[in-house]
């Protein structure tokens, strides 16, 4: 198994209640985290990066015990490993895009250098077309150009697998097109497991991803689902 | 809600406005030194003159004197030095026919009632024992200038002046000592009597000029009448007795 | 004017130390307020905020109980290293310090909560530690609201006078900051004095304060 998560967490606000109850379990080199806006996604996403905290979970990826509750286990998001890709793609607004991309491969209390001393940066800045911008910053890029500079800030640290948060959301269609096929031949180059969440059935076909599909915070089974494939919890 | 709210100005601006009261004010500016003797002192000239309510302002004399110069609505002025009250009648702000002296007092040398050593000669505390001295400003304390001048009359204001904690009016001068923050003070007699648990009178200081107090009412005061009732209050025998039992001397 | 220059010093010195002192104690616990979540942090945040609306003698008296020689702090220095506080300089920074950390703690409390946390996030997830992500990420986005709150804190330590007056007294050169001068001055009668003083401490605040003003964040840079 590729993928196999379980996670719960009861979220209470202003005496509304969520619970998010969510189990899958999938080979599937790309899987879909399809459904409503509210459904619990972004929260799934979340916590299986580790930035947010559930009630309880296991999860495992590429065989990697990543949490479990059970065992006493939790790896902070520092130790997961996983490349995650925000929203909004969350580039740091106070460093260039070289800066940005470089941000993992040091770990002291100091920012990357703006000049490109380093070899894997550089190959992610050259690999994304990067070169012309590499020295603005994020506010200065166009939607695209911030994709991607997220996406290789992601990728420059070898994580195992990739967590993406809609990655085409904020893009127009033709960018869109482009994207998803780049994203789908990258993935194939390298190998790497692929979560990405998506209200975008046209995401789900070009990538030929397996369908995790939520709805209030549970896995539900659609068989008005065309053409998708259902994870197996 | 409305209505409230016009109700609840109402009576803030009712409040407010300057209603002529049953009492009148008779305003006394005191030195520090008096402050206990006159808190006692008040209720009995006000029992004298019922329909007179005391309010009573006390500080350095000199800050008094700046208070006074610069307008506010004292209609009587207690100083602890001739020179102060010299300076007020240079600038015409007393009655100077009607000024009197009322009282008198000594300088004294305390220490903290937990201190190991006593000086016994004003000479003692140039001594490295005694790092920090409270004394009281001279620019505009008078127990300062009384300081200055004896030690400068025995030849140790160069030799203690670097020492010197300045206080802003002898009973910080006092508190100083009383909370063991300096090794010494300069005070008043009367104000060292205050607190015997907490500080001892170790020298009592022969005054190079007599420390006498004078009384006068201003030239403006509001209140001319009660302010010269109250002059010659301060020197009547009911008055005299209280002050003797502060401590204070005979005028 | 001799002596205006040495208060000016004095006072300079003074007020940046106690926000040398405040720039780590009130961004660090800024920080700490932000980020935590624990039952009383409301509670903690008020008591916290306490010395600016206590008018400064009480705060000065509490003080003065605390590091005067019989206090519980006072007293234990001097027992341990014979230390003194009261009348010294240092009592004189713990006062300013004191009335102005609320000004550096608020400011940088909000400067951090400004700080989307995806941003702090995506450090994580990039593999960087707490105290880096705090270093690289947290204040580099939160400097311009700490600074501003630093620069209103090193006015108000400019200015303090009741508490410092309560238990650094009034020594010249030692502990006679300008507001102290002032007080004195005008007491003494000595105008001439007074007014020269307070001109320089005029000009000295407003300068901060105009420098305080261009700091306002919110100034984005413009957009292509």
């Amino acid at each position: 198994m590729i993928w196999d998560v379980a996670l719960r967490r009861l979220l209470r606000h202003a005496g509304t209640s969520f619970e998010l109850d969510v189990r899958f379990a999938s080979d599937a080199p790309r899987l879909a985290l399809y459904g409503p806006s509210g459904a619990g996604k972004t929260l799934t996403l979340k916590t299986i990066a580790g930035i947010v905290r559930p009630d309880a979970a296991r999860v495992c990826i590429g065989g990697r015990m990543l949490h479990d509750t059970g065992r006493g286990l939790r790896l902070s998001p520092q130790q997961r490993r996983l490349g995650y890709l925000f929203q909004d793609y969350a580039l740091f607004p106070h460093l260039t895009v070289r800066q940005n991309i470089a941000f993992g491969r040091r770990t002291g209390w100091f920012n990357p250098g703006r000049a490109g001393t380093d070899e894997a940066v550089e190959h992610w800045i050259g690999a994304f077309r990067l070169e012309a911008v590499a020295n603005h910053h994020p506010h200065q890029l166009s939607g695209g150009q911030r994709q991607r500079t997220a996406l290789a800030r992601a990728l420059v640290n070898e994580p195992s697998a990739l967590l993406l948060d809609e990655p085409f959301a904020a893009l127009d269609i033709g960018l869109r097109r482009r994207l998803r096929s780049e994203l789908a031949e990258l993935q194939a180059g390298l190998g790497l497991p692929l979560l990405l969440i998506t209200h975008d059935l046209d995401d789900v076909h070009a990538l030929d991803a397996e369908v995790v599909h939520l709805q209030r915070g549970r896995v539900v089974e659609d068989p008005a689902m065309p053409l998708a494939c259902h994870a197996r919890a | 809600m409305r209505v409230t709210l016009h109700r609840a100005l109402a009576l803030l601006l009712a409040s407010a406005l300057p209603v002529a009261t049953l009492a009148a004010e008779l305003t006394v500016s005191a030195a520090a030194s008096l402050t206990n003797a006159l808190r006692e002192l008040a209720p009995l000239f006000e029992a004298e003159n019922p329909g007179t309510r005391v309010q009573l302002n006390f500080g350095a004399s000199g800050a008094l004197l700046q208070q006074i110069a610069k307008g506010a609505p004292v209609d009587v002025f207690a100083s602890a030095d001739q020179q102060t009250m010299d300076e007020a009648q240079k600038q015409g702000l007393v009655q100077a026919a009607q000024r009197r002296n009322f009282a008198s007092n000594a300088l004294v040398v305390i220490v903290p009632a937990t201190a190991a050593k006593s000086p016994r000669a004003v000479a003692d505390l140039a001594d490295a024992g005694y790092a920090r001295i409270a004394i009281g400003l001279p620019a505009s304390v008078p127990v300062g200038r009384y300081t200055k001048s004896v030690l400068e009359a025995a030849n140790q204001w160069g030799a203690i002046e670097p020492k010197m904690i300045g206080a802003n009016n002898v009973r910080q001068a006092l508190d100083y000592v009383a909370r063991a923050e300096v090794d010494a003070g300069f005070v008043y007699a009367t104000d060292a009597a205050l607190m015997p648990d907490k500080v001892r009178i170790a020298l009592t200081l022969p005054a190079t000029r007599p420390i006498l107090y004078p009384v006068a009412p201003l030239a403006a005061a509001p209140n001319a009448a009660m302010a010269q009732r109250f002059v010659e209050f301060l020197t009547s025998p009911a008055a005299q007795a209280l002050l003797a039992r502060y401590g204070f001397g005979r005028p | 004017m001799d002596g205006a220059w040495i208060a000016l010093l004095l006072t300079l010195k003074v007020a940046g130390c106690a926000t040398a002192i405040n720039l780590l104690l009130g961004v660090g616990i800024g920080y700490a307020m932000a980020h935590g979540r624990f039952p009383g942090r409301d509670l903690l945040d008020a008591a916290l905020t306490l010395p600016m609306v206590m008018p400064p003698t009480v705060l000065g008296y509490y003080l003065l109980v605390l590091i005067g020689s019989h206090g519980p702090i006072g007293g234990w220095l001097l027992a341990h290293f014979g230390i003194r506080l009261i009348f010294t300089w240092q009592a004189a920074v713990i006062a300013a310090a004191v009335v102005s950390f609320p000004l550096v703690f608020k400011a940088a409390r909000a400067a951090f909560e400004q700080v989307d946390p995806q941003f702090e996030d995506a450090a994580r997830t990039l593999g960087i530690g707490e105290t880096a992500v705090f270093f690289r990420v947290s204040l580099p986005l939160a400097w311009r609201g700490i600074l501003a709150g630093l620069l209103l804190a090193f006015a108000r330590a400019l200015g303090e006078f009741g508490a410092t007056l309560m238990v650094a007294g009034s020594i010249a050169g030692k502990t006679q900051t300008l507001s102290i001068a002032v007080y004195e001055a005008v007491q003494a009668g000595q105008d001439d004095i007074a007014n020269f003083l307070v001109a320089v401490t005029s000009i000295a605040c407003i300068a901060v304060l105009l420098s305080a003003g261009r700091l306002v964040p919110g100034r984005v840079p413009a957009r292509t």
